[in-house]
């Protein structure tokens, strides 16, 4: 399984703070967000960042592991 | 926790930091250091045109935190200090009371200054931290600032 992880407004907009996807060998971050914006798209209208197992990550076309840890994320406002 | 051990140099935490406290951990790191600089974030009551009452604080715990340790390790690099100290606190924070410390550390005035200012400003780019305004009109997340 992947864990999804969501955080301050988009956790809002999706009404969850995590979500469980199911692993497919040769998935990429950019299928879990495709699948993931056609759900909830109003969400993902802010997400501007991706983190993959607790790193920012750049690379979208990333392959994804078994119980990989994805976070969508919007701009961050600490400080 | 014995009062007199020093805490970790990156933290975050719910509970409200004392200044001194880490400027003396600061301080305690070397004797060559000639300037700290230091900035210090608070809760506005007042925002947009609307009265605050409180902000709430989310966060990616463990990412925001190894963020911010390679913040205080990246700055420490790039402007020589001596040593560097950062605390954020989550959860929920009234109008007037701390958010944010950072200090750095260094044996002169500038690198200090300049760090200062470098890790506050990078603070609010790379960590995942989102703050919430409540207000008697309602809640609102912040759209960061530039």
């Amino acid at each position: 399984m992947i864990k999804v992880l969501f955080f301050g407004p988009v956790a809002e907009r999706v009404g969850a703070t995590e979500l469980k996807v199911e692993f497919h060998a040769g998935m990429r971050v950019q299928d879990l967000r495709a699948r993931l914006q056609a759900l909830y798209p109003a969400a993902f209208e802010i997400v501007c960042f991706v983190a993959l197992n607790g790193e920012h990550l750049l690379d979208m076309s990333t392959a994804l592991t078994d119980n990989s840890e994805v976070v969508f994320m919007s701009k961050f406002s600490g400080g | 926790m014995a009062d007199n051990e020093i805490k970790a140099a990156v933290r975050i935490q719910h509970e409200d930091f004392s200044q001194d406290e880490e400027i003396r951990a600061l301080q305690a790191s070397s004797k060559r250091m000639g300037g700290i600089g230091t900035f210090l974030g608070c809760a506005r009551d007042f925002s947009e045109g609307r009265d605050v009452s409180e902000i709430s604080f989310d966060a990616y715990g463990s990412m925001a935190l190894s963020e911010m340790s390679k913040l205080r390790t990246d700055a420490i690099a790039k402007f020589g200090l001596l040593d560097a100290r950062i605390v954020h606190r989550i959860g929920t924070v009234k109008g007037g009371e701390n958010i944010v410390f950072i200090a750095a550390g260094a044996e002169h005035r500038v690198a200090a200054l300049e760090a200062c200012r470098w890790m506050i400003d990078e603070l609010k780019q790379r960590v995942p931290i989102w703050k919430k305004e409540i207000t008697p009109q309602g809640d609102a997340w912040v759209t960061p600032h530039p």
